[in-house]
């Protein structure tokens, strides 16, 4: 026999419940647009029979035939491999103090921070940090893709926030990831400045914060007011402190990498500072 | 596991293909698959990493030596030290161009091998591979603490063998790298200012190890 009782729902449980069905509301509404669009671009990249069946074979023979076109395009892929990047660097006295100043910051704080960290935090639970870090840009990601016209891809932030926030526990998972194989597209500000036209300014090495350059600095403020932490107007205590998690988490998720590459370079500073144009414009490009 | 049969199912499609354009000619040779020759000294490497024998304390020498046998007879290293000094190549003489290969040659590795200690089980990806004119490129992805990190080879074809002569790991190639961070040197300091800096910085990295 099932016993139903009714008790008098309160206020407050009433707006619980309300607050759930919205939440379950949204997220079915971001799946239905998903589909769309998923359904939507396929058949706009299908357009004959062939590349149908080719499909049917295994995605991996669509993806290397699309990618092919790019690649074999007219400019040449030997010539873009090498492309050069070069960003004017007027600040270069100052730009290699900070260097130092950074430097010094990894060797004395957050290295052995990181250290410490990484023996008491397990692997796991540190892709989970960073996984949560990740999720908090997404709205960021997903506002640039927009501005650059790729609303599909918008879309996919839009539903990874969606998902990651709740099945993926506040961002600890990456369940977009794993079970719908959807994958960040990595937009940033900078980036869609970039898309229009903007060129790098000049290289800029912050401190604390690292290599970048004007345009991307200017990104960087923008992205930051699409931050939830910036919007939900958390205390400056409560920012750094975040931040400074973020930082240790990845470090000790990449202890030694920058030892070994600024060990194997002959001068650090330019080293770090080709490897930040070079991959910045990979970004760009998106490759 | 699934994984893995599609990787298998993707290999075979591109076998397949291959050998249908070996067919009409428009491959000159069947043996000479890049990525089929790439897959083959990962997985040598991967094999030399993974055996328990040489993971004891004592062996890591041994374990290293072995790996650099592998990667020596992957890259081309001659080309690579060239195209990392750009037009300086020329301005230095041979025996210079030398005694600068081997110089380069221990760099990259120190910098490339130098993680192989914290390998732990990253698995790696073959997505792609564009072949031209006796050049490929070819893509893969290492999955590192459930990321993946894409690197993309580029080849050239030498008798038959496919030597790599530079890769591209995040967009971010070896080769562009050091001739930038090799120009900032020569500018101020000459081909003998590099050579010392490449030697201490070495003999540093040595003693540290």
């Amino acid at each position: 026999m099932l016993h139903i009782t009714l008790e008098p729902i309160s206020e407050m449980h009433l707006a619980y419940l309300n607050k759930r069905k919205c939440l379950i509301r949204s997220i079915g509404l971001i799946l239905f647009l998903l589909l769309i669009t998923e359904t939507v671009s396929t058949a706009a990249t299908e357009p004959d029979a062939a590349a149908e069946t080719a499909r049917a074979s295994g995605e991996a023979v669509q993806e290397e035939s699309a990618a092919e076109d790019d690649a074999w395009g007219e400019d040449g892929w030997e010539e873009d491999w090498e492309a050069p990047v070069v960003l004017a660097d007027p600040l270069e006295p100052i730009n290699r103090f900070f260097f130092h100043f950074n430097d010094r910051l990894y060797y004395w704080v957050l290295k052995p921070v990181a250290t410490v960290y990484a023996g008491f935090i397990p692997e796991e639970l540190q892709i989970g940090f960073r996984n949560f870090f990740d999720n908090l840009r997404t709205p960021a990601k997903a506002v640039s893709s927009l501005l650059q016209g790729n609303v599909r891809d918008s879309l996919h932030e839009v539903a990874r926030f969606s998902l990651n926030s709740t099945a993926g526990i506040i961002g600890f998972g990456d369940f977009a990831k794993d079970v719908l194989d959807l994958r960040s597209s990595y937009e940033d500000l900078g980036q869609t400045f970039a898309h229009y036209g903007a060129g790098g300014g000049f290289y800029i090495n912050w401190p604390f914060l690292g290599p970048s350059n004007f345009r991307d600095s200017l990104g960087l403020l923008g992205d930051s007011y699409l931050h939830p932490l910036f919007f939900l107007d958390a205390e400056w205590g409560v920012i750094i402190g975040a931040w400074s998690l973020d930082k240790v988490n990845y470090t000790a998720l990449t202890l030694g990498d920058y030892e070994l590459f600024t060990k194997t370079a002959l001068d650090p500073y330019a080293a770090v500072k080709d490897a930040y144009l070079q991959y910045r414009k990979g970004l760009i490009e998106n490759k | 596991m699934y994984n893995y049969i599609q990787k298998k199912s993707v290999m075979i499609v591109l076998l397949l293909a291959s050998m249908f354009f070996s067919q009409a000619g428009v491959l000159a040779s069947t043996n000479s698959e890049p990525m089929e020759q790439l897959q083959q000294s990962v997985n040598n490497i991967l094999r030399i990493l993974q055996s328990e024998e040489l993971r004891v304390p004592g062996k890591q020498e041994e374990r290293k030596q072995l790996v650099i046998e592998v990667v020596e007879k992957m890259f081309d290293f001659r080309q690579m030290a060239r195209s990392s000094m750009g037009q300086h190549w020329n301005t230095i003489t041979e025996e210079e161009q030398d005694k600068f290969v081997g110089l380069f040659k221990n760099l990259v590795e120190e910098r490339y091998i130098g993680k192989i200690d914290s390998y732990n089980n990253q698995q790696v990806v073959y997505k792609k591979q564009l072949v031209k004119d006796g050049k490929a490129l070819i893509y893969t992805d290492i999955v590192d603490k459930d990321l993946e990190i894409p690197i993309v080879y580029r080849l050239q074809e030498d008798n038959g063998k496919w030597l790599i002569n530079d890769l591209k790991i995040e967009n971010v190639s070896l080769i562009v790298n050091y001739r930038r961070d090799f120009d900032s040197i020569i500018r101020k300091e000459q081909f003998e200012g590099l050579v010392e800096k490449i030697t201490k910085q070495l003999e540093k990295s040595e003693t540290s190890n």
